[in-house]
């Protein structure tokens, strides 16, 4: 049994240049790259697509991500950093190499690992000298066991190596922010070596606490937060309904619970529920785990559903607004998964869009910065548009449907998109406004967990 | 102001003692008259750090008064608070009976406008009924408000929670009236909401359902690190430095007991029930829960069968440390379970022993130290997380016991200090520390 070592990085420390190998450079690759390059490490990224390779090596970032572009560029002109397909590159002559590769759901809901086990077959027969193979991508508990049983096979004997793990903490939009100035860092490592090694890394430039743990500790650290965080919207989205039911303000209540510090005010916003590539996912994967393991996780599942459920109550909410839904308009307002972000991975949007086209509404689609993620998707049609503004989106439209929180949508001129509108209606799948304001405004207006402005405005008596 | 609190159990004796302190005129109120007695006569009814000073101190100056005379104390004050028991029915239910009746006496003494606000935690839609039950049973039709203010205290540090909340909820049908519980509570300069009464009703419950859903999440989570073989105090560790995640409330162990979350979550459950909402996430929650003393029994008969005639020693019986209520304690599932199976417990708590008598097994012998109750036993089973036990001397109680052998039911001690001493050790979420 191991202790835990709460350390703080010492910023004055010397710790020597180290050369980093990594694997993958979707959003946790990519900072992970030119984050480590901008910290004096001489950085190699592999990716088997030569096309992505080649538009990273020129300069050109593959996601959207703020203050990525300028560690780019700076960190390809000083030379720390380059990107490359091969893969041996990244692994001779290296001293860490970091998995950043997707875990990609299946079908099943299971994280799919071929790309982690095709890294460590990669890396089998490179091995040079003592290398230290660090997951970075979100896995779920004892892969990295698996990694190391794939390597050991395949490397023949002799072959000395560690597998760690060293999760990130990334959020889109903020990402490159989250690495640098992190809540804290966490290191699984089975063997004094690797532990070291991590630690060294992380000497230099982090002032945050290291939890320093067992690998598979640390595999679960980040599911098992991630999950909290889903459990924390999910809880609020039941009080949600409740609220509804009796005609008072979710917001009201989630400030009051909010307010113990035991609980805080973060992820208590009611709405649409979680979407993203993480805690859906993340969720998911620790709900695997445990069913692995015979653990009973019901509370986990519940979880899971409701959140699945949210889709399905905005859509009767529209449903109630509009009565039948053939050829109605409808201006869909923000389609990624939380604001500040392209990416729809999760997104409520995805499961909304298509089941308002497909019942028959005419729809207009307006996202500042992920139409054209969802223009794949759903390419347009005679009763599917993008559109350039959350003005076109009103103009003629029977309702207006808000699905993300994007700040732009909060500052609407709404006289103006009340007097586009055929009838102002809104349902806001964000709670962006406040429903008084909004009667005020001239809107019939539907949220979620506000009871209906417009219905009710009396509490309804509980039986007691 | 004049104040006048109906009920003098925990949150009415604070209630009151702290208003006075502030200084309020108050007078508080029980049925009970043995009760009213005791206090009037210097004693205290309930354990709670400071209550029993504060109370004498605005006793002798003056401000704090006991009476059994209910219709008296309502004329008297401008603010009713009720702050009677609301304990559950045997079908999870809140039993509203005090309320009602003391809303009735309420109805009938009151002479001119009062404000009537309800601290007890009652299910949301209470104040409607409170309402009701005192228009119908005024004697005379004046104006009065229902107002919710529901109390976050916590037993053990009761004072300082009412002292400096973290939050001041106040729920009430127009500003005018919130104003005066505002003026109220203004002296301690907290944060304060100020809502309608269903919402302020709902907070409460919304917020221990919360607390109680965290608690059961990290129970889960333990249970896969017991089998994944990871160490659930480390994965804590990592998370809660997540903020938005926070480290209070993460402690894996026995769960949660005592006279608040228990019932509060079969109560919202009820109420979302009523509302035709199935809360299955709560009761999710909530069966997570009790199965934890069940999860804690098979771990000791795993390691100790057959558990016939085994000693076992039980350190902490109390819900939680710093208190002596046994209400929902989780050491009455697992006393009861352990002599079930045949062990003979011996069993301390610092301050709970009394009112433990009354509902453990009769033939749970209880000793006046740990050290005495591990004499000669084959077991230590740790239930409340007493401080004294951290600081325990464990060569000492290694040296008494027969076998080394501890069950740690809140992760109190390290495991590697417990492989250290010689104890075979087992936890919550971690690896078991096993003879050599």
């Amino acid at each position: 049994m191991r202790r835990t070592k709460m350390r703080r990085t010492d910023p004055g420390g010397i710790t020597s240049n180290q050369i980093l190998g990594i694997f993958g450079t979707g959003y946790a690759g990519l900072v992970t790259s030119v984050c480590f390059a901008e910290l004096g490490h001489t950085v190699t990224a592999i990716d088997k697509d030569h096309d992505v390779v080649a538009r990273l090596s020129d300069g050109t970032p593959t996601i959207h991500e703020p203050g990525l572009q300028e560690l780019l560029t700076g960190n390809l002109e000083s030379g720390r950093l380059r990107f490359t397909t091969k893969a041996e590159d990244a692994v001779v002559g290296s001293d860490i190499v970091f998995l950043c590769v997707g875990t990609p759901p299946r079908a099943d809901g299971r994280a799919d690992l071929c790309q982690v086990e095709e890294v460590a077959r990669t890396i089998a027969p490179l091995l040079d000298g003592y290398k230290l193979i660090v997951e970075k991508s979100t896995v779920p508990a004892r892969t990295a066991y698996w990694v190391d049983w794939t390597i050991r096979r395949l490397a023949g004997p002799n072959r000395e190596f560690d597998v760690a793990s060293n999760p990130e903490f990334l959020r889109e939009g903020t990402a490159v922010q989250d690495f640098l100035k992190p809540d804290r860092i966490v290191i699984g490592a089975d063997t004094e070596r690797a532990r070291s090694r991590l630690l060294d890394l992380y000497r230099k430039g982090f002032h945050c606490p290291i939890v320093a743990t067992s690998v598979t500790t640390a595999e679960l650290i980040k599911q098992t937060a991630n999950a909290f965080l889903a459990t924390k919207i999910s809880f609020i989205n039941m009080v949600s309904d409740l609220c509804e039911e009796l005609g008072v303000d979710v917001a009201t209540v989630a400030r009051g619970v909010g307010l113990d510090p035991r609980i805080g005010s973060h992820f208590l916003n009611a709405g649409l529920g979680f979407g993203g590539s993480c805690l859906p996912k993340d969720l998911n994967a620790l709900i695997t785990v445990a069913e692995d393991n015979g653990v009973d996780v019901a509370m986990l599942r519940e979880v899971e559903r409701i959140n699945t459920a949210r889709v399905e109550r905005l859509l009767a909410k529209v449903d109630r607004a509009l009565w039948v839904l053939p050829q109605k308009v409808i201006g869909v307002l923000g389609v990624a998964f939380k604001q500040d972000t392209d990416d729809i991975r999760g997104a409520p949007s995805l499961g909304i869009i298509p089941r308002l086209h497909s019942a028959g509404a005419i729809v207009r689609v307006y996202d500042p910065a992920a139409a054209q993620n969802i223009q794949k998707l759903y390419p347009p049609n005679d009763r599917l548009a993008y559109v350039a503004s959350a003005v076109e989106a009103a103009r003629g439209a029977d309702a207006l449907v808000i699905l993300t929180d994007w700040d732009e949508f909060r500052s609407l001129d709404l006289g103006g998109i009340r007097s586009l509108m055929r009838t102002p209606i809104i349902v806001d799948g964000r709670n962006l406004f406040e429903p008084a304001r909004m009667r005020a405004a001239g809107f019939e207006y539907h949220s979620l967990g506000r009871g209906e402005a417009t219905l009710r405005t009396v509490p309804r008596r509980v039986p007691v | 102001m004049n104040i006048c609190v109906v009920g003098t159990g925990y949150v009415g004796l604070v209630t009151g003692a702290v208003f006075a302190d502030l200084g309020n005129d108050v007078v508080c109120v029980d049925n009970v008259a043995e009760k009213i007695a005791t206090l009037q006569a210097g004693g205290m009814p309930i354990y709670e750090p400071g209550l029993e000073e504060m109370v004498a101190r605005n006793v002798a100056d003056g401000r704090l008064g006991f009476t059994t005379d209910l219709t008296d104390a309502v004329r008297r004050s401008v603010v009713v608070f009720i702050t009677v028991g609301t304990p559950a029915t045997d079908t999870g239910q809140t039993d509203l009976g005090a309320v009602e009746a003391v809303a009735r006496e309420i109805g009938r003494a009151m002479e001119r406008y009062t404000v009537v606000v309800n601290k007890s935690t009652v299910p949301v839609g209470t104040g409607d009924l409170v309402r009701e039950v005192i228009e119908r049973h005024q004697s005379r039709p004046v104006p009065f408000d229902v107002v919710s203010n529901p109390e976050f205290l916590r037993e053990g540090c009761a004072i300082e929670d009412t002292l400096r909340p973290d939050r001041i909820v106040i729920g009430a049908p127009t500003q005018q009236v919130a104003m005066t519980l505002l003026e109220l509570y203004a002296p301690l300069e907290r944060p304060m909401i100020i809502t309608d009464v269903p919402s302020a009703e709902m907070i409460k419950y919304a917020s221990n359902a919360f607390l109680a859903t965290k608690i059961s999440f990290v129970n889960v989570i333990a249970n896969i690190c017991e089998l994944a073989g990871a160490d659930i105090t480390q994965v804590v560790k990592g998370m809660g430095l997540d903020p938005r995640i926070g480290p209070a409330f993460l402690q894996a162990g026995l769960g949660y007991g005592g006279s608040c979350f228990p019932k509060d979550t079969d109560s919202l459950v009820h109420t979302a029930a009523a509302l035709g909402v199935d809360f299955v996430l709560l009761r999710a929650a909530v069966e997570t829960n009790a199965e934890r003393a069940g999860h804690f029994v098979r771990m000791i008969e795993k390691a100790l069968a057959p558990l016939d005639d085994k000693r076992i020693a039980v350190l902490g019986l109390a819900f939680k440390a710093n208190t002596d209520d046994m209400r929902e304690a989780k050491s009455i599932e697992v006393g009861r379970h352990l002599v079930e199976l045949g062990a003979q417990i011996r069993a301390y708590d610092p301050v709970a022993m009394d009112n433990a008598r009354r509902v453990l097994p009769a033939s749970v012998v209880y000793c006046d130290s740990p050290y005495a109750a591990a004499a000669d036993a084959d077991a230590v089973a740790l239930i409340t997380e007493w401080n004294e036990f951290k600081f325990l001397n464990l060569e000492r109680l290694r040296a008494v016991m027969r076998r080394p052998v501890v069950f740690d039911g809140r992760n109190l001690w390290e495991p590697e200090r417990m492989r250290r001493l010689g104890f075979e050790y087992h936890s919550i979420g971690r690896r078991p520390v096993l003879p050599a």
